[in-house]
């Protein structure tokens, strides 16, 4: 780890310790962990089916969307509300490095959320008659991170915009149903060509097919792009603050 | 140290901090005094950059803030007002957090943070998460972060806010005993604590540098005036003698009360007390009182501040100790 690695480091293994010092953090886990295993028993424990995971990932990727809101919404707006950006921001770490330490805290603590359920896996390959496919599950559990890492990412651009915790959560959460909506239902009744281009913003389905064990390098490029493109107008946001 | 050049920042209509320039020493107290929303946070805020300035440059150490900000942090210590801190950490966990933000290594860590420990006497609460702790314990685990690099320069922004009357006496002593060896620069509303630590002050009043020198030789500046109570009405005969002895010094004559008349005179000369006497004297007047107080810092300061306000004049004194 170079020492300019360093205060990234340090920033996101304060935000992943934050989120497992506060009860905020510990209720999300369990909800989450109960949520998906509600998921897991009635879509995937189905006796005389095939053993695929891939009716737990879709509604797995649903769940994120009031989750993701809920980390992300501390990231930056706890920090303006209590004065604590005034000393990490003076100290020396960029306005980037900052960023990308806050947000790979928040994705470490997705991922962390998500470790529970590799039980249910494990169960599937003990109860299942044949093998199961670990090639699929792989690649579920990769469009799993995948979205969390697009839905985190707005969230944390909202949340360097404002001082509000709430305020941050609602938006995050009313931005990403809009999207569902405008991608999915919405987007069946528009012309043609807008129906097309909103089906392409479908984070729903990009994600359906990595459920379905499908690795598509465009999908791949699509999450990361649309992370880093989202994260790119957080620092612009951050920096326009510093400047106001 | 510190280069303040032709720094000024607007927010909107409002300009907050117009055309400063200073310059500290390698070592010692500088107070930054002036009234609420005077323009001393956001003065603070461009040096540490914060905020970044809209005319005007600001350097640390020959480092410019802006145009280099990493190098110039590390060169920075810095407690931001209220000392804001993470309340679910423990003052170890905050230290250790923050020397990994400046990139040491664990034995680095380690050293450090005993050190800023013991120098902020923080052992007994060090465990404690600092969301438990009085104000007195945040700040000195707020001013123990600022210290954990051993920065040259410290910057402090009402750092005995809200601390008892024991607490604020051992902040002062450990800021004057940080001074020795960096550059300090204290930002405060209170005029006794620039008087009792600084070695200097800046005086800022609607967002410009008003006055500049010695915490003595700001209270001298304008002479503190001297009164004499003296018998008689304020006829011609002793306004001829006071004209006489006093030549173009300012004065002012009371009314008459109880045959009694107050005459004051303003002027920085050590003999307006004789010379008052001596006009007394000269017109036949009786004297009851005659006495010259002490200077005060405060009275100069807020009559810097309020003529700052009236006449929106920059009214500076020669800079001592500048650059």
């Amino acid at each position: 780890m170079t020492r300019a690695l360093t205060p990234i480091f340090a920033i996101a293994g304060r935000e992943l310790g934050s989120m497992f010092r506060t009860p905020v953090g510990w209720i999300a886990t369990a909800l989450y962990a109960l949520l998906t295993a509600v998921v897991f028993a009635l879509q995937t424990l189905e006796p005389g089916e095939p053993a695929t995971m891939r009716y737990f990932f879709t509604p797995s990727a649903w769940l994120l969307i009031a989750v993701a809101p809920a980390v992300s919404m501390r990231l930056f707006s706890e920090e303006f509300r209590t004065g604590t950006i005034e000393p990490l921001l003076t100290a020396p770490v960029s306005a980037a490095g900052v960023l990308i330490g806050k947000y790979a805290g928040a994705l470490g603590f997705v991922a962390c959320m998500i470790a529970p359920t590799l039980v249910f896996p494990v169960t599937l390959g003990i109860l299942a008659d044949g093998p199961i496919d670990a090639g699929a599950i792989a690649s579920g559990y990769l469009g799993l991170l995948l979205v969390a890492a697009v839905y985190l990412a707005l969230g944390t651009l909202v949340s360097a915009t404002t001082d509000s915790q709430v305020l941050a959560f609602l938006v995050t959460l009313i931005a990403l149903l809009m999207l569902l909506i405008l991608a999915g239902p919405a987007a069946s009744q528009m012309p043609i060509r807008v129906g097309l281009i909103l089906n392409e913003l479908s984070i729903q389905r990009r994600a359906a097919t990595f459920a379905s064990g499908v690795l598509e390098t465009r999908h791949l490029a699509f999450f990361v792009l649309a992370s880093a493109w989202l994260l790119a107008l957080a620092w612009a946001a951050l920096i326009r603050r510093e400047a106001r | 140290m510190i280069h303040v050049n032709d720094a000024s920042k607007s927010f909107g209509h409002t300009h907050a901090v117009r055309n400063v320039s200073f310059g500290l020493d390698r070592r010692g107290v500088t107070g930054l005094l002036g009234p609420n929303g005077a323009g001393k946070t956001t003065t603070i805020r461009l040096i540490t950059g914060y905020l970044r300035p809209d005319a005007g440059s600001i350097s640390i150490g020959g480092i410019d803030v802006n145009r280099d900000p990493v190098p110039a942090r590390r060169k920075l210590g810095y407690l931001p007002e209220s000392a804001p801190l993470y309340p679910e950490l423990n003052a170890r966990q905050y230290l250790d957090y923050r020397a990994r933000l400046f990139g040491f290594t664990k034995s680095q860590r380690r050293l450090a943070s005993l050190s800023a420990i013991d120098r902020c006497r923080l052992a007994d609460m060090a465990h404690k998460p600092i969301g438990t702790l009085s104000k007195g314990y945040r700040q000195r685990v707020g001013l123990a972060a600022a210290l954990l690099h051993d920065p040259p320069v410290l910057i402090l922004d009402e750092p005995t806010n809200g601390l008892d009357p024991s607490q604020i006496r051992t902040a002062r002593a450990l800021i004057r005993e940080l001074a020795e060896d960096r550059t300090v620069l204290l930002c405060t509303h209170i005029i006794p604590e620039v008087e009792r630590t600084c070695d200097r002050a800046l005086v800022i009043a609607a967002g410009r540098l008003v006055a500049d020198g010695t915490p003595e030789h700001l209270a001298r500046a304008e002479g503190s005036p001297a009164e004499m109570d003296c018998q008689g009405p304020a006829d011609d005969a002793l306004r001829a003698a006071l004209a006489r002895r006093l030549g173009g010094t300012p004065l002012t004559v009371s009314d008459p009360e109880g045959g009694w008349i107050t005459v004051t005179a303003r002027t920085a000369d050590d003999d307006t007390t004789q010379r008052l006497a001596a006009a007394a004297t000269d017109a036949g007047r009786a004297i009851r009182r005659l006495e010259r107080p002490s200077p005060r810092l405060e009275d100069r300061i807020v009559e810097v501040i309020e003529r700052a306000h009236a006449g929106g004049e920059t009214q500076s004194t020669p800079a001592e100790g500048g650059a």
